[in-house]
């Protein structure tokens, strides 16, 4: 009971954190001072005043499913659950924010969605090929034996872990990936998938974003789960390197996107796979 | 009498009895009532066959092999005489190839079939029967104001028009109650002989049912049905064949207690999981489903739901003990899972409904025989749930498809665009039939999780399941984006929707809802016990309302609270924040107060905002890849038969 209110209440206080981290990291690579750290907190409680305005119903339906969604998905998590389940669940509300912005006849809106999918295409694979390694290693799909596992996974399941930090920059909408809902209002895209979401609506969706930092760095801290403390720092590690890739990177193509994870990620984590295999 | 006879003749005679009386030309008043008293017959049979659980029955009349013998001779020389009439001559040499192995088989052999009952009732069988009588009967149903509308119009879609069909309906009826009651016998027969008599029946009645309409598109399709069926059934006879001059009885009983196989029944085994390939379309046998799609929709509905296709991955379920232990069954896992990964792929590129459908048909039967070759008590948990889910919510999906068809005049995706607003009951029963085949909680995603679980111990099984549900993802979603699109100003739409259709869409979607929640007692209840027959080993554990594994738990139950809870909570979230609506924001430049989207563009022009989905036919069309795919399916089969073919003892 404890794990599980921890969960539901820390987890969006420490994606707030992070985030507004990055934004004054982001700012000093930028040469600007940044607003301070909780301003995505501000942001989004700002966003709850404001008018609830949407292009079509369906919006309100898939932020709440795509929130709750990824809130499950960390509930599962913390509660030592099944890794496939839980891609399962937070594939759904990914799938949830996808039909929200087909739902608007934009153009913007349409192309965000689109090009959603196809990242999902390209990091799909490697989520599940990732539980499927934990699988082999450990020989168990629930968390909680991951958890108690002797050794650090991450010595034989380095190729993972880089896929990881390439799965949580895409999840980020950070450059090199931000081609389906980016930061900024490019010229081309506006703000993609999100164009059409605002006030409460936007909210939600900036508040789920916090849930899925923190169960996607959770995921990555599992690779190091004992001692724990190691692993948080490796997840925060792999925080900081999406955070400066994001800095240095120009945005490129969904179809670069998808050459990245079917061409690089894909072979990397199959390798890796061979290489339990063979270990076992 | 045993209580399994009337329950077996009921199953298998009673349709075809009912066929008969559907043929007369100016039944047209009471021939419905015939097709409505069958279906109530076999599903009432069905469920009695659940209470029973299992029997055995051999006909006592002596008179009965002969009889299925001749059958079996008359219906080859029909395909004989239509080919030689239709200049088709694959189908003729092939329908001769048959005769003469079965002609080899009347005169050397005439005792080689006297072992074992020629029924016989197990829970795979009870499990094929109740998904071939429940699901079956529903598309017969909704065939009825189907059919009475393309009679009145004629297939109006995609081809050149034709001319309205006339009064057909009576050779369509008859095929299909015949073919309800072939798989009904496919899947209790227990004798190789009677089953590849209904095998090849059911072949007949696929290639009516597709060439219903008589149009050239139909004739090329029904023809191309028949010949890759057909080297499903030349495949059967080889194989019964070879097993005749082994000396092995000829039953599946025998068949599957002699697993592991010895290298004498490899052969004969591997030529029955080729003809499995054909009926269940697999790679390279896709052409004939993807080409049936021109048939009237309750012809698909009915093909890939609860028959046809199904024959094929029962039969390869069925040998599964057989094969337990060889090379072989990884090489079925192989074609299998190869073919889910690649109809996966190219649905992505599908821009017509009812091809997508059939992709996703040929991707899923590849996954159930991927199952069926994995080969633990895991993986066939998994395929059986498959068979089920897969049926219900595909039979869901092809008769949404068809009421739309008859709606909006297209099976184009592209026009379904906004769809949720213009026919809003069919739209929510398409949605829960995409849902239903994607997300969580829904029964097929549950049988997907246990299929990847059961995977992990096999690496190139387990490459290609991942590969195939990330492509899955796509296709799925893209259709279901369209059907939604809509804009703001678009008033509901009020949708009259004739009984029939309103009974069997929302019969079976609530059939897919409800068999997802009850997944734990149909595990217990049908599956297990199926798979314990053949398998020691520990399948899916099903504890109340939850499913696990060894290594891995779904609490469904608690899924289904928890989707609920999110489907709640906008709902009470909008009654109390009640959203205002805002046209969609279009840089400024949208032209106010015109109702439907318009933009101001170059040169003053104030156009309609048009959108269109992604197909990415270059990077996943069809043109693309259907070749080496056919070359890598061919070298897969090629490699089946090389790997048994040299184990026969000369």
């Amino acid at each position: 009971m404890i794990t599980l209110l921890a969960a539901i209440l820390l987890a969006p206080a420490a994606g707030a954190l992070l985030t507004g981290f990055d934004r004054i990291v982001t700012a000093r690579l930028q040469g600007r001072v940044g607003p301070p750290l909780l301003q995505p907190v501000y942001d989004v409680l700002k966003l709850f005043t404001k008018g609830s305005a949407v292009s079509h119903p369906l919006q309100v339906l898939v932020v709440w499913i795509h929130l709750l969604s990824v809130v499950g998905s960390l509930v599962l998590v913390a509660l030592g659950q099944d890794l496939l389940l839980m891609l399962f669940v937070l594939a759904l509300g990914s799938i949830a924010l996808v039909i929200g912005g087909f739902a608007i006849r934009s153009p913007y809106s349409q192309l965000g969605a689109q090009r959603e999918l196809l990242q999902m295409l390209a990091y799909e694979p490697l989520l599940l090929f990732l539980v499927v390694g934990v699988y082999l290693r450990t020989g168990s799909f629930m968390v909680r034996d991951v958890l108690t596992f002797a050794q650090p996974l991450v010595l034989t399941m380095p190729l993972f872990a880089m896929c990881m930090v390439m799965v949580l920059g895409i999840k980020m909408r950070k450059s090199p990936f931000d081609v389906a809902a980016s930061h900024h209002a490019h010229q081309e895209l506006v703000r993609g998938l999100m164009t059409e979401f605002s006030g409460s609506t936007l909210a939600l969706i900036e508040i789920a974003h916090w849930y899925e930092l923190t169960l996607l760095l959770a995921l990555l801290a599992l690779l190091w789960a004992t001692p724990l403390a190691a692993g948080i720092a490796m997840a925060l590690l792999g925080y900081a390197a999406v955070v400066l890739i994001g800095n240095v990177c120009a945005r490129m193509t969904w179809r670069w996107t998808l050459r990245l994870g079917w061409h690089v990620g894909v072979p990397a984590s199959i390798a890796n796979l061979a290489l339990l295999y063979a270990i076992r | 009498m045993q209580p399994v006879v009337p329950l077996v003749v009921t199953l298998v005679l009673l349709p075809a009895v009912c066929a008969g009386f559907c043929l007369p030309r100016g039944g047209d008043r009471i021939r419905p009532a015939f097709v409505a008293a069958a279906c109530a017959a076999v599903a009432v049979a069905a469920l009695m066959l659940l209470q029973l659980g299992q029997g055995d029955f051999t006909p006592t009349s002596r008179l009965w092999a002969p009889l299925v013998a001749a059958g079996d001779f008359t219906l080859l020389a029909f395909f004989v005489i239509v080919g030689l009439l239709r200049r088709q001559f694959p189908v003729v040499l092939l329908a001769l190839a048959q005769a003469a192995g079965l002609a080899w088989l009347e005169v050397a052999m005439p005792h080689a079939v006297e072992a074992g009952p020629t029924f016989a009732v197990d829970w795979l069988a009870v499990t094929m029967v109740l998904v071939v009588s429940l699901v079956g009967p529903i598309v017969a149903l909704y065939a009825i104001p189907y059919m009475a509308d393309h009679e009145k119009h004629g297939p109006q879609v995609d081809g050149p028009a034709a001319a309205a069909p006339g009064a057909r309906s009576p050779r369509f009826f008859a095929a299909m109650l015949l073919f309800l009651g072939a798989m009904n016998g496919l899947v209790l027969a227990n004798n190789l002989l009677w089953l590849y008599f209904f095998w090849e029946i059911t072949t007949l009645c696929c290639f009516l049912l597709i060439g219903h309409d008589g149009t050239p598109q139909a004739a090329e399709s029904a023809w191309r049905a028949l010949w890759m069926n057909l080297v499903g059934g030349l495949a059967f006879v080889g194989a019964i064949v070879l097993l005749a001059g082994a000396g092995h009885p000829l039953t599946l009983r025998a068949l599957a207690a002699a697993g592991p196989a010895p290298a004498a029944l490899l052969a004969p085994l591997a030529l029955l999981c080729v003809a499995g390939f054909t009926k269940a379309a697999q790679m390279p046998f896709q052409g004939w489903l993807l080409g049936a799609m021109v048939a009237p929709t309750p012809v698909s509905a009915l093909l890939h739901s609860s028959t046809m296709v199904k024959a094929g991955v029962y039969l390869i379920l069925r040998l599964s003990p057989a094969l337990h232990g060889t090379r072989l069954s990884l090489l079925v896992a192989l074609v299998g899972a190869f073919s889910f990964v690649t109809a996966a792929m190219l649905a992505i590129s599908q821009t017509n409904a009812k091809r997508v459908l059939a992709y996703s048909t040929i991707s899923n039967l590849g996954l159930i025989i991927a199952c069926a070759g994995l080969n633990t008590a895991m993986a066939l948990s998994a395929a059986l749930l498959l068979v089920i889910f897969h049926a219900v919510s595909k039979a869901l999906l092809f008769m949404t498809a068809g009421v739309i068809e008859q709606a909006i005049g297209s099976r184009q995706i592209e026009d379904m665009e906004g769809l949720s607003a213009r026919l809003p009951l069919t739209t929510a029963a398409t949605v829960v039939g995409i849902l239903s085949m994607l997300l969580p909680p829904f029964g097929m995603l549950i049988a997907k999780w246990a299929a990847l679980e059961a995977a992990a111990q096999s690496p190139p099984a387990l490459l290609l399941f991942v590969a195939g549900s990330a492509f899955t993802v796509v296709f799925w979603t893209k259709w279901l984006g369209r059907l939604v699109s809509v804009s703001s100003a678009t008033p509901p739409h009020r949708e009259a929707l004739h009984p029939l259709y309103r009974a069997a869409l929302g019969a079976t979607a609530f059939a897919a809802i409800a068999l997802s929640l009850l997944v734990a007692p149909l595990t217990n209840g049908l599956v297990l016990p199926a798979v314990r027959a053949w398998h020691a080993g520990v399948g899916l554990l099903a504890p109340s309302l939850t499913v696990g594994s060894a290594a891995g738990d779904f609490p469904v139950g608690l899924v289904f609270a928890a989707v609920l809870a999110a489907l709640a909570v906008p709902i009470v979230w909008m009654r109390v924040h009640p959203p205002a609506l805002a046209v969609p924001y279009a840089c400024g430049e949208q032209v106010p107060a015109s109702g439907r989207l318009r933009f101001r563009s170059a040169r003053d022009e104030t156009p309609e905002v048009s959108l269109g989905g992604f197909y990415l036919d270059g990077l996943f069309g069809e043109a693309r890849h259907t070749v080496w795919i056919n070359a890598v399916a061919v070298t897969l089969l090629l490699l089946i038969l090389i790997e048994t073919a040299w184990r026969i003892p000369s």
